[in-house]
């Protein structure tokens, strides 16, 4: 019960967070609830038991790039760009794309939608530093090349006189 | 009542679709990049709970989903430099604005 509880209120907390996202008209506001659902979804991985995922959701989602986001849109824009339409004329052919694709989806997880589980939740940290430097040390490699051409990426294009 | 993988797909399907329908019709590229942001959640959220349900014990799902996280994070961090350097040049922030590399 008190998991049912759980995750209904992180999935409405999420949700509203992600229709806000795409509707607000003003950034500022879209950013803000963008970090209330990615709040909401590092609680949805509490309730699975994904404790590492957890903190990790939140310090580099929540604390890092939400914050990121926030910063960039108070960056940029003016202030008339709160009378101007946020959405494009597409909306219509948006929505059939999603409901086709919402289609599709629904029918791949009729596949799995009555699995459950039973297993008491354990700590996950061990078990993913040992996986990460055994069968994903490659991965796990690669990963911080892609982080360090991201920083150079971002100081490159970053830069006051590119030319 | 007992919760199980169902709840957690049509949640993720349904953040997707919202991520998906805000990528098509932001005219903020800002808003765009958070849009997507929301679809990796979603594809967090069932890899996540795949694992829970049908490998549990197992964390082969969550160190992806780390990685995705950190992919996403390298994305978003180039993206918003970018964004800012077009910025720069161009003074908009509008996507049909955006047409450096139109002839």
């Amino acid at each position: 019960m008190i998991e049912a509880i759980a995750f209904y209120s992180m999935a409405a907390v999420t949700l509203a967070g992600a229709v806000l996202v795409v509707s607000l008209r003003n950034t500022v506001h879209s950013a803000l609830a963008l970090g209330l659902s990615l709040a909401g979804v590092a609680g949805l991985f509490a309730c699975l038991g994904a404790d590492f995922l957890f903190a990790g959701q939140l310090l580099i989602y929540v604390g890092g790039i939400a914050i990121l986001i926030v910063f960039v849109v108070m960056l940029l824009g003016r202030a008339s760009d709160l009378h101007l339409r946020q959405v494009n004329a597409q909306w219509a052919a948006a929505l059939l794309v999603c409901a086709i694709t919402g289609a599709g989806l629904w029918r791949l997880g009729a596949l799995y939608r009555h699995a459950s589980s039973q297993v008491p939740a354990a700590a996950t940290t061990r078990a993913i530093g040992l996986l990460m430097l055994g069968d994903f040390a490659v991965p796990f490699e690669a990963i911080s090349l892609v982080l360090l051409a991201a920083l150079l990426g971002a100081v490159f294009f970053s830069r006051k006189d590119i030319s | 009542m007992t919760l199980s993988l169902g709840h957690y797909l049509v949640l993720g399907a349904a953040l997707f679709l919202i991520g998906l329908f805000g990528a098509l019709t932001r005219r903020n590229v800002i808003g765009i990049l958070m849009s997507i942001e929301l679809m990796f959640n979603a594809a967090n959220i069932n890899l996540a709970a795949f694992n829970h349900f049908l490998h549990p014990g197992g964390v082969a799902g969550m160190t992806v989903a780390l990685f995705v996280i950190t992919v996403a994070a390298a994305e978003v961090v180039v993206g918003l430099a970018l964004v800012l350097a077009i910025y720069r040049n161009s003074k908009t922030v509008y996507v049909e604005d955006f047409h450096l590399l139109k002839g």
